[in-house]
């Protein structure tokens, strides 16, 4: 393998065994936290279902071939969700920009202005009136990913 | 250039007899290939906001009437690689005829399906699309470099469905069955082919590898993957009747697989039942040969195959 595969493989989720499906009360605490800090109504999850690696959680579609298919020696399963930060969930990018749409709250819209300068100095001072944590940036209609809000300013979590 | 020109008309002449409009396939070769991309409906049902934006980006974009999501671009030489549409994950360039396959598969929510050669994952994203991202896809390719490249597109497109393995397709494990499988098969390519801008001739090359032989080990290994009555698609995007109806007619020879008829969304002509002497099985002509120059896009071929034992 050469070089490049290798840090290639690093960076994607290393993993000789499937991850876990989570037990109902892990779901339902994820689903809560969704709810609680954007609205997302918990419907709209029904059929997918969560996996758990050490730091993070994968969405992935519900279905009982799912035992089955953990005989296959896999890259990745689903799509990366939620990584567990501490003792917080923060949503990743992909999860925001797919599902962002039902979200209620804590969406975070910028002018285009604003969202170039947040991409490119990555943090920016910004007063809003909402609670300090993950928030959903949006931009002319569209839904760019993740950032953190602590108070007055704005980090950007945008890939 | 005149050189290679001639060398390209050259080259084709072993195909005069079965390209249709031969003529004019020739003229079509000098002009680069049109651009397409594919809406992605798991993030976006309405394309005016994309549409407004990749115009303001000096993009000039139509749908394309037959195949729904699809949008033709000018100018094609562009990239749209760095647009903002695509970047945010809601367009997949890829080109129109790359689509025919899943529109032979018919994939439906719930199934288990098997793309053996799948990346970077225009047909597997296709497929969650299509299935509302609740079918259960396994998506290989034995290029772990290419693996990296599908990945980034299933978090780009935002798949939830799909499972990524890095197998060399012939050695696939057989421990799991399934009920459709696809092989987008690594080709000669030539139904890409256009004069200086796209593609190699590469059946010409010296020391080249035995594309044929390595499309029959995959083809037989999918069938060999599928639970009785389960649905194989075998696609290419070269006109070479080697790579293309001799593979099938090598799987019809070796397992108990029926070709099926399939409702073609553009253009096509039936598959060869002969080709320089050999006789191939009667039901070839029910695989779909579709060319460049009818379409407006890379040259297919696409059979549809039922495992029935
Ligand atoms: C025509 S491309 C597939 C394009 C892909 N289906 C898409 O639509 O984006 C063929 C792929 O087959 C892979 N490949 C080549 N030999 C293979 C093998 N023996 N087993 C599995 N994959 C193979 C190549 O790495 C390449 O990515």
């Amino acid at each position: 393998m050469s070089r490049k595969n290798r840090r290639n493989r690093k960076k994607m989720d290393p993993r000789a065994t499937w991850p876990r499906p989570v037990s109902p009360e892990e779901r339902a605490r994820i689903l809560r936290f969704l709810e609680e800090r954007f609205g997302f109504p918990p419907e709209i999850f029904e059929p997918y279902e969560f996996l758990a690696t050490a730091k993070n959680y994968w969405l992935f579609v519900r279905t009982p071939h799912l035992e089955n298919l953990s005989k296959l020696k896999i890259q990745t399963a689903g799509l990366l969700f939620l990584r567990k930060v501490g003792d917080y969930l923060k949503p990743t990018t992909a999860a925001l920009q797919r599902f962002g749409r039902y979200a209620t709250r804590n969406l975070v819209e910028l002018d285009r202005l604003t969202l170039d300068r947040l991409r490119l100095e990555k943090k920016i001072p910004l007063k809003l009136e909402i609670e300090p944590g993950y928030v959903i940036l949006t931009c002319e209609g569209q839904i760019w990913g993740c950032a953190l809000y602590l108070p007055e300013k704005l980090i950007s979590y945008l890939p | 250039m005149a050189e290679t020109f001639e060398l390209a008309d050259r080259y084709f002449e072993r195909y005069q007899e079965i390209i249709p409009d031969y003529e004019k396939f020739l003229t079509s070769l000098a002009e680069p290939l049109p651009l397409y991309f594919r809406l992605n409906t798991l993030k976006i049902r309405d394309p005016e906001p994309v549409l407004r934006g990749l115009h303001r980006q000096g993009f000039e974009v139509e749908p394309v009437e037959a195949i729904p999501w699809f949008f033709r671009v000018e100018p094609r030489e562009a990239s749209l690689g760095n647009t903002e549409e695509y970047y945010l994950g809601l367009i997949y360039p890829m080109t129109l005829s790359s689509s025919l396959p899943v529109y032979a598969l018919e994939p439906h929510p719930g199934e288990l399906i098997l793309d053996l050669c799948a990346a970077p994952g225009s047909k597997t994203t296709q497929i969650a699309q299509l299935t509302e991202d609740q079918a259960v896809l396994v998506a290989n390719d034995r290029r772990l470099d290419r693996i990296t490249a599908l990945v980034a597109n299933l978090r780009r497109l935002g798949v939830a469905c799909a499972v990524t393995t890095v197998y060399r397709g012939e050695q696939f494990p057989l421990e799991v069955s399934f009920d459709k499988v696809l092989v987008d098969a690594p080709c000669s390519g030539e139904g890409r082919y256009r004069k200086g801008y796209e593609g190699e001739l590469l059946y010409q090359k010296e020391g080249r590898t035995n594309l044929s032989g390595i499309q029959k080990g995959l083809l037989v290994r999918a069938y060999d993957l599928l639970k009785p009555g389960g649905v194989l698609v075998y696609s290419t995007c070269t006109l070479n009747p080697e790579e293309n109806e001799a593979v099938v007619d090598y799987l019809l020879r070796k397992r108990q697989a029926e070709l099926l008829d399939w409702e073609a969304p553009l253009p096509s002509h039936p598959g060869l039942t002969e080709w320089q002497g050999r006789p191939f099985h009667p039901d070839l002509r029910k695989a779909r040969r579709f060319y460049s120059h009818e379409i407006g896009a890379v040259g297919f071929f696409v059979a549809k195959l039922r495992r029935t034992a």
